[in-house]
């Protein structure tokens, strides 16, 4: 289950502003989730790559090699909103499961 | 890729040197990493190993940035390299010899039904 939270979390991250992976595993350990590491949120950034929910660009950084950039593409924002949807849809259920208004 | 690196793999000997020598130069405990992914990525090959070039590519590209943040590997990658390398094959759709060996059985059992 986490795995898709994390997936919608990340581009989540990516559509504030264009970031890079250690950049994102930051925000989400900042976030609460402590035992996320880069080669986590690696994997999310190929899927999305994949899906072609983002566009990528290079940058060269002051060490070592170049850093690959995100940054959020339309396909990728109507992802989001399906994914917001779907967790608010989720959330809401599960409260009142937990409150035990069935 | 010509016929004659499709035959030798000549081709693929020559990425994987210039993969190894990539490697080389991380730092000791990310060359460790390497040979783990190296050998949990394996079960993911498909007959020749082709599929894994582009995964192994982006795998030592991120352990090049992380070494040069000066994370550690373990900051980098966690305790689960075979987790991280089963998702990685599953994310790229990497197709092991072992699921091309069961479509096949599966194929050939349905001929032989008749369906």
């Amino acid at each position: 289950m986490l795995k898709g939270v994390l997936e919608g979390s990340v581009l989540e991250i990516i559509s504030r502003k264009e970031t890079y992976g250690y950049e994102i595993t930051r925000q989400l350990n900042a976030l609460g989730f402590t035992d996320v590491v880069e080669g986590t949120v690696y994997t999310i950034l190929i899927r999305l790559e994949k899906n072609k929910l983002v566009e990528i660009t290079k940058k060269p950084s002051d060490i070592g090699p170049p850093r690959k950039f995100f940054a959020i593409n339309d396909a990728g924002r109507a992802e989001l909103q399906r994914f917001w949807e779907k967790w608010e849809f989720v959330s809401s259920k599960i409260s009142e499961l937990k409150e035990n208004r069935l | 890729m010509n016929f004659w690196e499709k035959i030798t793999g000549s081709d693929m000997t020559k990425e994987f040197k210039a993969f190894e020598t990539r490697a080389k130069k991380l730092p000791a405990d990310y060359q460790a990493a390497w040979e783990k992914i190296k050998a949990n990525l394996w079960t993911h090959s498909d007959f020749t190993g082709r599929n894994l070039m582009p995964i192994l590519d982006g795998v030592l590209g991120l352990l090049e940035e992380t070494a040069a943040d000066g994370q550690s590997v373990h900051e980098a990658l966690g305790d689960d390299i075979k987790g991280f390398c089963s998702a990685l094959a599953g994310e790229e759709g990497a197709k092991s010899y072992r699921d091309k060996w069961r479509e096949q059985l599966n194929h050939n059992v349905a001929k032989k039904l008749g369906k």
